[in-house]
């Protein structure tokens, strides 16, 4: 299995970080985390898939929208690594799903043990968070056109 | 005896010049009741927010069951967001403004 979160690490390099982890068991339907939980534990995927969703009021009901959707491989919960280390997302199995749980406080402390480590776990969270607010921008500014639009036809359709 | 005199008339006469114009600017004024122009009667525009507006202009659907709405708002993020991977990947403003299937937009 390759983590995004891993790469450029040599395979003796992934394994000790893996092993500052626990794996642990999503069943179907289950939570990982809710929006808001303290977040001191980041997760790679390893089997199955985790569904990232914001809530949302549909029709007066509170509903969970997705954002993202992970797969094997992907990091989920970096914001056990961003103050103010709580989830600014909820995250949920829609399958049985395995995930590896790294703590932030072991992960710290094994990156600042081993700087090369620390160095590469931290390029590839810069490029984790970084496509994330490349891709949030771009949806944002999409959906910002169509509200212009919407509102300039509004205001044509008034006049 | 004369530079006396001629100083008291000044006096006299700067009091008196006050006097005048402190009455005139404390007196009440009495306006004449002026006749207004009969204001057209301001029409109550219907209370009208952007909301309504932008409501207005999206064509209305038929009540949809709330799964398929879930639905659609679901592969709407999905189309969304494979949108938005292909401007990240190549960013152009046509990428950028790329129309996708999505029945919110459409």
């Amino acid at each position: 299995m390759v983590y995004e979160l891993l790469n450029g690490l040599s395979p003796a390099e992934a394994d000790q970080v893996l092993a500052l982890g626990a794996r642990v068991m999503v069943p179907s339907g289950g939570s990982l985390f809710r929006l808001g939980d303290p977040a001191d534990r980041l997760f790679l995927t390893e089997r199955g898939r985790i569904r990232l969703t914001l809530p949302m009021l549909v029709r007066g009901r509170e509903e969970d929208i997705l954002i993202e959707e992970k797969s094997p491989g992907e990091t989920v919960g970096w914001s056990a690594l961003v103050p103010p280390y709580r989830f600014t997302l909820s995250a949920t199995a829609p399958l049985e799903t395995e995930v590896i749980a790294l703590p932030r406080e072991s992960l710290c402390v094994y990156c600042e043990s081993s700087p090369a480590v620390g160095y590469k776990i931290g390029l590839n969270l810069a490029i984790l968070v970084g496509q994330r607010l490349q891709l949030v921008q771009a949806m944002w500014l999409r959906e910002m056109q169509r509200t212009v639009e919407l509102r300039a036809a509004g205001v044509r359709e008034h006049r | 005896m004369d530079m006396l005199l001629m100083g008291l008339c000044m006096t006299f006469i700067g009091v008196a010049v006050t006097a005048m114009a402190f009455v005139a600017a404390t007196r009440p004024r009495r306006s004449t009741p002026a006749v207004q122009p009969e204001l057209p009667a301001a029409k109550v525009a219907p209370a009208r927010f952007f909301s309504d507006r932008v409501a207005a202009s999206i064509p209305l659907q038929p009540q949809v069951p709330i799964e398929v709405l879930l639905y659609q708002i679901e592969n709407h993020v999905r189309l969304e967001q494979a949108a938005a991977e292909s401007f990240v990947a190549f960013p152009t403003q046509a990428l950028l403004h790329s129309k996708t299937t999505s029945p919110f937009v459409n």
